[in-house]
């Protein structure tokens, strides 16, 4: 009879982490069910963006999307703490919370819209650029900076007394050579491929937020699925997840490294002094938000930085 | 099969006279719903997606406001009259102030519909007043009208970087030359038929009437300045600095010239009025207007004239958008580009295939959809041949000129009938013999890279990169 | 008198609209360029204020026959011809209302039962996104106004003649004006 079919609906290019971690997976799972289900991807937004992609995986017409964790918002809460500023130290620390029952558990805190949470996928650690150097928190005071949708990133910019502008992430390029923004934040692969770095003289490394994406599917799909067909499916993506999530890592050293290199932007590194102020000014953010994402919940991810 | 429904659907609906609007959405979901496992709520979701998921299609309604209240406000005669003045006396010199002015306002909009709306609504008036035939007027700036996206900025270059993620910045520089050259070829080839047809041409008026007719003008030339430095000088991205042109265009009409709305026919200085009365009578006044204005039959047609052509404009993108994204669940490109890569061509030979190919699109799909769909699969067979990505993209932008410019989908034309009351036969007649200069100009940016490359590496090698 | 005092509102709505998206973006970059601030709803606002006024207007569009379609074979027919051929049209454009109507119908039961907000805006999102069906079912009444219309005779296409009278006529305000060389 007819194979099942995975609509695999994202919004990035097919060279990216993400991308190549979707066609690896259409390649496993062709390879691991023999053929019993077939993964169609589509990249760069082709079926629906990243706001409409959830309401249509509910409709049963797209089965695995993976958007930025920030874009849950209306969905649940708790992955807010994902957003939180200076709770991870790098990606190691990520990974630690992410794969403990707690980070896992997460995961799950969408099943109530009827979604289901099945991996997640690094972009990596965010930076912020701007139109001046930013050394110390002061230094951001006053100025615009653009950011996505997300209440947790717009308390971040309001501790800094800086101002936060939301706009969608395809009019920033724009936004950002013509100053009509300040400044923005993301990873260092975000700034090299969307070519900020052209258009900011100066980027901080901050490493100050989580930029990570939720691999999800509905919950009506994924229940429906035959128990053995189901767990091939899910190790076809944790494999996939693991070779994204390396992709990911080499590429923020490697596009860290083309961007230096470009010589079109200073990228400023901060003392332990410094940075210690950033902690301070941002670091109230989580109280902020400690009652909608539950305090064990941050401390937990806290404390994933000492293994 | 699914393809042949959708297009023979398409074309069936169109042939009745259906709206273009209904003739794309009908095609797309009776395909859907023939052929494929998509539920109607997905496509009824798509649908809802395309009219409110892109701000960057916001500028359209906003400069269509914008020269609504210029072209009824009086804006249009007094830029009319300062362009006569200037080129008027060179034969055909209205028909190529109207190219330089569909230039300049290619320098604000980065849109090509909202680009022939601005200047078409005033110029192709201007000239049939002063003796044009009105299909020459229409033609003329209505193919000028393109360079909204030849010229920075640019939506549909935004789109291509990010669909390919070339620079923008630099897609933005490798667009200035090739669109001041067609501009140039444009206005070359206005004045060789004006010469062979005798089109009018005004007495030179003299300088005193140049700088008289500069000042009476300069509340809509200031427009300009205002939007480009709004956008340049890092206040606004394109739809906001439409937004703002908008409400400075009200003002304009409505406070300023008073051509239109409340204060009409009240002049700013009565005569033998002494200036303290006249300061405190205008400021009384003007703050009255505004509420006032809300009642104003003028201004409230001028509104809703402007509803009228941009709600049209902006429900058959979304219907485009609908029936891009039907062709791109049933992959129908991606079978295009394995059959291309099939065939092993050489670069240029490729290139005919690609120009070939994006015409034909452009016949159907708004430009950032067929760029969204078939910059990613174009750009990596096009690296393999060594083709610059940044050339490739100037292609790509031309071509989506020109398709701007083809029925059935071709938004410029649908910008057209609106602003000239004529059907769309008559807009594709007057179009047609300006359009096959366009052809032309593509056949030299194809194979002579180096028109768009010289800026972009001329700029790179004086900074020291590369 | 009711019918008058109807077109009057619809036309209010739909120029508030527009009115509405122009004014919040302007304020958005007075606050942004003026006092370094934002709105937080802004963005998300004006799309959605750009999505109702779109498919609130589309009925209102059809009425004014603004939408525009090709009538370069249409016109080669005998009047009978062009209202049979019309008369078709306007049957599948029922049907393209009806086939939305249906999924947007199935779309916001769907949001309504899981219950999500917009996200900046505090509003459920079936109720935001609702004005598709409403929009979708004015239209349906116009077109079957439209089709007793081609019915009866007195109507022979999308854009009728004594409606397309009153569009963007540039060749009326020739006429009127004489100000200018
Ligand atoms: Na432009
Ligand atoms: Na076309």
């Amino acid at each position: 009879d007819d194979p099942i079919l995975i609509k695999f609906a994202h919004v990035v290019a097919e060279n990216t982490p993400k991308g190549l971690m979707a066609e690896r997976f259409k390649e496993l799972v062709a390879e691991k069910t023999g053929g019993d289900v077939v993964v169609q991807v589509f990249p760069n937004s082709q079926l629906f963006g990243d706001d409409k992609v959830l309401e249509a995986m509910l409709l049963g017409d797209v089965q695995l999307a993976a958007p930025t964790l920030s874009k849950f918002g209306r969905y649940t809460e708790v992955l807010e703490l994902y957003d939180l500023p200076f709770l991870f130290e790098d990606l190691d620390a990520v990974e630690r919370f992410q794969q403990s029952p707690l980070g896992q558990e997460m995961l799950h805190s969408v099943e109530g819209k009827g979604l289901i949470g099945l991996g997640y996928l690094h972009n990596g650690m965010k930076q912020l650029s701007a139109s001046k150097p930013l050394r110390t928190p002061e230094d951001a005071a006053g100025l615009t900076f653009r950011i996505m949708s997300s209440e947790v990133l717009e308390a971040q910019f309001e501790a800094l007394d800086a101002a936060p502008i939301k706009k969608s992430f395809s009019e920033v390029f724009m936004l950002l050579q013509t100053n009509a923004v300040d400044g923005q934040e993301n990873t260092w692969s975000n700034i090299y491929s969307k070519k900020f770095y052209e258009v900011q003289p100066y980027i901080t490394e901050s490493n100050h937020g989580l930029l990570d994406y939720m691999v999800v599917t509905s919950a009506e799909f994924w229940n429906g699925l035959p128990d053995e067909t189901r767990e091939q499916v899910a190790e076809a993506l944790d494999e996939a997840l693991a070779y994204g999530n390396q992709i990911a890592r080499d590429k923020a050293i490697e596009d860290k490294r083309k961007i230096a290199e470009s010589g079109r932007t200073e990228i400023i590194e901060l003392s332990d002094a410094e940075r210690a102020q950033w902690v301070e000014a941002m670091k109230p953010v989580w109280q902020q938000f400690e009652g909608q994402i539950g305090r064990e919940r941050i401390e937990a991810a806290y404390s994933a930085n000492r293994p | 099969m699914t393809t042949a429904t959708l297009f023979a659907l398409l074309f069936g609906c169109l042939l009745i006279g259906m709206p273009i609007a209904l003739a794309l959405g009908f095609s797309s979901i009776v395909t859907v719903l023939l052929f494929s496992n998509d539920s109607l709520a997905s496509i009824a979701l798509k649908l809802f997606e395309s009219l409110s998921a892109h701000y960057t299609l916001l500028a359209i309604p906003f400069f269509i406001l914008s020269s609504q209240f210029l072209s009824t406000g009086g804006v249009a005669k007094r830029l009319i009259r300062f362009a006569v003045a200037v080129v008027g006396h060179i034969k055909g010199g209205l028909a190529m102030a109207s190219v330089l002015a569909c230039m300049l306002f290619a320098a604000v909009s980065g849109s090509s519909p909202a680009t022939v709306a601005a200047v078409g609504t005033i110029v192709i008036t201007g000239m049939v007043r002063s003796g044009y035939p009105k299909s020459f007027a229409a033609g003329v700036t209505t193919n000028a009208g393109t360079l909204g996206i030849l010229i920075p900025p640019s939506i549909v270059m935004l789109v291509y970087a990010a669909a390919t993620e070339v620079s923008a910045a630099r897609m933005f520089m490798a667009g200035f030359i090739p669109g001041l050259m067609m501009g140039g070829l444009l206005m070359l080839a206005i004045y060789i038929v004006a010469r062979i047809k005798g089109l009018p041409s005004q007495p030179w008026s003299g300088l005193r009437e140049v700088a008289s007719a500069a000042l009476s003008a300069s509340g809509g030339i200031l427009l300009v300045v205002i939007v480009l430095g709004s956008i340049y000088g890092g206040v606004a991205s394109p739809t906001e600095a439409a937004a703002v042109s908008a409400v400075y265009a009200f003002l304009v009409a409505v406070i300023g010239y008073r051509d239109i709305g409340p204060l009409k026919g009240v002049p700013w200085r009565r005569a033998g009025e002494d200036a303290l009365a006249t300061l405190v009578r205008d400021a009384w006044q003007v703050t009255l207007a505004l509420p006032k204005c809300i009642a104003d039959p003028e201004v409230r047609k001028v509104v809703l004239d402007a509803s009228r052509v941009s709600i049209m404009l902006l429900f058959i993108i979304a219907n485009a958008m609908l029936f891009a994204h039907v062709l791109t669940t049933e992959r129908i490109p991606h079978q295009i580009a394995e059959t291309i890569v099939g065939w092993g061509l050489p670069p240029w030979m490729f290139l005919v295939v690609v120009n070939v190919l994006l015409l034909a699109a452009g016949n159907f799909m708004e430009p950032s959809a067929i760029l969204l769909i078939m910059a990613p699969i174009l750009f990596p067979i096009a690296t393999q041949l060594g083709i610059d990505p940044i050339h490739l993209g100037i292609i790509m932008v031309v071509n989506m000129e020109i398709g701007m410019l083809t029925p059935p989908v071709g938004l410029n034309l649908f910008v057209t009938a609106g602003i000239t009351g004529e059907g769309m036969g008559w807009v594709i007649r007057a179009v047609l013999p300006w359009m096959l200069l366009l052809l032309l100009f593509l056949i030299l940016i194809t194979y002579i890279p180096q028109i768009s490359l010289f800026l972009p590496e001329y700029l790179d090698s004086l900074r020291g990169y590369r | 008198m009711l019918l008058r005092l109807l077109d009057r509102v619809e036309e209010a709505i739909i120029s508030l609209l527009l009115v509405a998206m122009t004014l919040l973006v302007v304020w958005e970059v007075i606050l942004r360029f003026g006092f370094g601030s934002g709105l937080d709803w802004g963005h998300e606002a004006t799309l959605y204020l750009s999505a109702w006024f779109v498919l609130f207007g589309v009925s209102y569009g059809l009425k004014v026959g603004a939408h525009i379609g090709v009538d370069a074979f249409l016109r080669l027919l005998p009047p009978l011809g062009q209202r049979l051929l019309t008369g078709l049209a306007v049957l599948l454009s029922l049907g393209y209302c009806g086939l939305f109507i249906y999924g947007s119908w199935v779309y916001l039961a769907k949001m309504e039962m899981i219950g999500i907000e917009l996200q900046d805006i505090p509003v459920q999102r079936w109720l935001a996104d609702s004005i598709l069906l409403v929009g979708l079912v004015f239209l349906s009444i116009r077109l079957l106004s439209l089709l007793w219309q081609v019915a009866t005779g007195r109507a022979r296409g999308f854009r009728r003649s004594d409606e397309a009278q009153e569009g963007l006529h540039l060749a009326e305000g020739l006429k009127r004006d004489d100000s200018v060389p």
